[in-house]
């Protein structure tokens, strides 16, 4: 919702609708108030025309408001049709024959109106199949089977009469009568049950803000179906007059429900306030949420350079095209942010647009904020991403040499040997000869090895614990290695975990003076903890462009530490801990 | 004569075994990666299996566990061209009757651990 105003001639069109609708509503009720003060209704039934009469001009009044002041028209249309259609249905209490049989013939069609309307909150449309056969079905109900059925009604059967003659009466058949009476007050029963249970779970799913919107007129819905069930089982006129009268608090609740976030003005001055203190990064999402009473409220900001929206963390966040649960903000027509609200708030464009303009300079500071946020995590991946390039590319370069260099050395290793014993008793000092140039290849071989194992330890394949039991095979002092690992290492932290336990054997072997060395690493199941000592002349440090700065990259890169604890005399111990998603 | 399976993923290396231990074994199959390895193991039945460590698909080790446990047990020698100090750990409870650095595979090598 980039708080764009329908257009005006649209407006001017709807504004003179509802005057229409309002000036018609009132017409007839002041022509069914007159009728009854008049004596055209029958005795019994005055009181229920009259609050059929309220009924029907408090559904036409909120049904015009609402088509004035709501953003879109389908409820102040459908609300008043609902209106106009309970005051034709009050004529059903006249005394004479034509009113009578039209109040009669439409008597039964505001519930299925009223049912469509409430079905079709709050984004105006029915959500499923069945929600489309139900009010398919409830509107067959109050049309055809209605009029089937007065076709075939005696007099006798209506109650609360002597009544004037029924126009649309063919003829009297008790059985046909009764069937399609059965049949129209089943499917009503049944029809009226549904619409309760899928508004029933439609509130329990529903968020706050369209709670808080939705329970009043729920409340005066469920009373209302309370006193029509009385009726219905009690036949009595006063349940029915209450009913009716019930029917008149619905359209008020529902807009009530809608508009009590205008009421609550006190929360945007709240907001006015917590904004000239400073806020700490997060903070303006909560006081936003608070005035907008919307806990789900989610604050995305726009990041120009990205062309794409973040959150206060700085992590990407998809808005969407929903237009009423999306309200954008800009600023000199560069967007700034966007609030991601509950599409209920639609409803309240002047609540938002306070609620917006409010925030705006502290929107603003936030969205540099992110910016900046988004940027570090930019600059992390990038360095995740340096990384795992450089090992691939090692792991390749390894691979390579292995299958091919080093395999074409080792043939011809082979070979060479095969040729020499084959002389060796009629030539022996050509064996010899050839002897010597295999002694150059083995040295060759072990070079070309100690290269490939720089690179890429192909141990890591079957796991730390070989990889580092390698490593200690090959130190100059005796070194103890122990892993405990609960599961599998990810190949970088298993990898990151055998460059730092390499460079700080070499380093133990270069200065440390140790007679011995001990390698501990010990995984859960999301962080290994990998600890290096020695019994040396301690006095190590890090110092830049040593070697352990050079992993520092690494370590970064998953988000690990790495501490140094080397005093003089006392030993070297290096302690790396490496998190991993477990 | 005794049988050998020749378990190698480079081809070069199996050219040049042929060549170095066909007068002293029958090489009754050659397989490049540790399912057919073991696959060729259970159809031929050969008395000796030389095998790489390093392998696509199973892995050398593994191979040579599996063999370990079967029926035949065919007698396992371990060959690689990575250093000796690398392969020893691997070959605690291989069941493997020995390594022999690829480059100085021969007859002699072999017979120094089947004899």
């Amino acid at each position: 919702m980039t708080i764009a105003l329908p257009r005006t001639d649209a407006k001017a069109r709807r504004a003179t609708f509802a005057v229409a609708v309002g000036a018609l509503a009132a017409a007839g009720a002041a022509y069914g108030g007159s009728a009854v003060a008049r004596g055209d209704t029958r005795a019994q039934t005055g009181a229920i025309a009259v609050a059929t009469i309220i009924a029907g001009f408090a559904f036409a009044a909120s049904g015009s408001f609402a088509l004035l002041r709501l953003p879109r028209r389908d409820f102040g249309l459908m609300f008043s049709l609902v209106g106009l259609l309970l005051l034709a249905s009050s004529m059903a209490q006249a005394n004479s024959a034509l009113p009578f049989t039209i109040g009669l013939l439409v008597s039964l069609a505001p519930a299925a109106l009223l049912a469509h309307a409430v079905l079709r909150f709050p984004d105006d449309h029915l959500h499923s199949q069945h929600e489309r056969l139900l009010i398919a079905l409830a509107y067959v109900d109050v049309t055809v089977l209605q009029a089937a059925m007065l076709m075939f009604m005696g007099r006798e059967h209506l109650s609360h009469c002597p009544c004037p003659n029924n126009l649309l009466f063919v003829e009297h058949d008790e059985n046909l009568h009764t069937a399609l009476m059965g049949t129209q007050r089943f499917l009503g029963v049944v029809l009226t049950a549904a619409v309760a249970g899928v508004v029933v779970v439609r509130w329990r799913q529903a968020s706050k803000p369209m709670r808080r919107a939705i329970t009043p007129v729920l409340s005066a819905g469920l009373l209302w179906s309370l006193l029509i069930l009385l009726t219905l089982l009690s036949g009595s006129i006063v349940f029915g007059t209450a009913a009716q009268i019930a029917l008149a608090v619905i359209p008020v609740a529902f807009l009530f429900g809608l508009f009590q976030a205008r009421l609550a003005r006190g929360s945007l001055s709240d907001l006015l306030v917590d904004l000239q203190q400073p806020l700490a990064p997060g903070h303006l999402r909560s006081a936003l949420a608070e005035a907008l009473r919307d806990p789900s409220l989610q604050l995305a900001y726009w990041l120009p350079a990205r062309k794409a929206y973040v959150d206060t963390e700085g992590q990407s966040v998809a808005v969407p095209d929903d237009e009423r649960g999306v309200t954008r903000i800009d600023r000199a027509g560069e967007p700034v942010a966007a609030l991601l609200h509950d599409p209920v708030l639609a409803e309240n464009r002047a609540l938002l647009d306070g609620v917006a303009s409010a925030a705006g300079m502290t929107l603003e500071n936030e969205r540099l904020q992110a910016e900046l946020r988004a940027q570090l995590l930019e600059l992390r991946a990038s360095r995740v991403r340096i990384v795992e390039a450089s090992d691939a590319a090692r792991r390749r370069l390894e691979r390579n040499l292995h299958d091919g260099a080093q395999q074409r050395l080792v043939a011809l290793s082979v070979a060479l040997s095969l040729v020499s014993e084959r002389i060796r008793s009629r030539d022996a000092e050509t064996a010899e000869h050839l002897d010597a140039a295999r002694s150059e290849l083995a040295d060759a071989l072990a070079e070309l090895r100690e290269l490939a194992r720089g690179l890429h330890p192909a141990l890591l394949s079957r796991g730390l614990a070989a990889a580092l039991t390698g490593l200690a095979e090959r130190a100059p002092l005796p070194v103890d290695v122990q892993v405990r690992l609960a599961e599998e290492l990810p190949e970088n932290v298993a990898a990151t975990a055998y460059y730092i336990a390499a460079e700080a054997l070499t380093n133990v072997a270069r200065y440390a003076n140790a007679q011995q060395a001990r390698i501990e690493a010990e995984g859960t199941s999301a962080m290994l903890e990998l600890v290096i000592e020695d019994n040396g002349i301690g006095g190590a440090a890090a110092r830049p462009g040593s070697g352990l700065e050079g992993l520092r990259d690494r370590i970064d890169a998953i988000g690990g530490t790495l501490e140094l604890h080397s005093e003089q005399g006392a030993g070297t111990r290096l302690v790396a801990r490496l998190p991993f998603p477990g | 004569m005794m049988t050998l399976l020749l378990v190698d993923d480079s081809p070069a290396f199996r050219a040049i075994a042929r060549q170095a231990l066909g007068a002293a074994f029958r090489i009754v199959g050659e397989a490049t990666d540790g399912a057919e390895a073991l696959k060729l193991a259970r159809s031929l039945a050969p008395d000796v299996v030389l095998l790489d460590v390093q392998l696509p698909v199973i892995d050398g080790v593994d191979v040579a566990r599996v063999l370990a446990a079967g029926d035949d047990r065919p007698a396992v020698i371990f060959t690689s061209s990575l250093d000796r100090r690398d392969i020893d750990p691997l070959l605690d409870g291989s069941m493997a009757l020995g390594f022999i650095p690829k480059e100085s595979l021969s007859v002699a090598a072999m017979l120094a651990f089947l004899s």
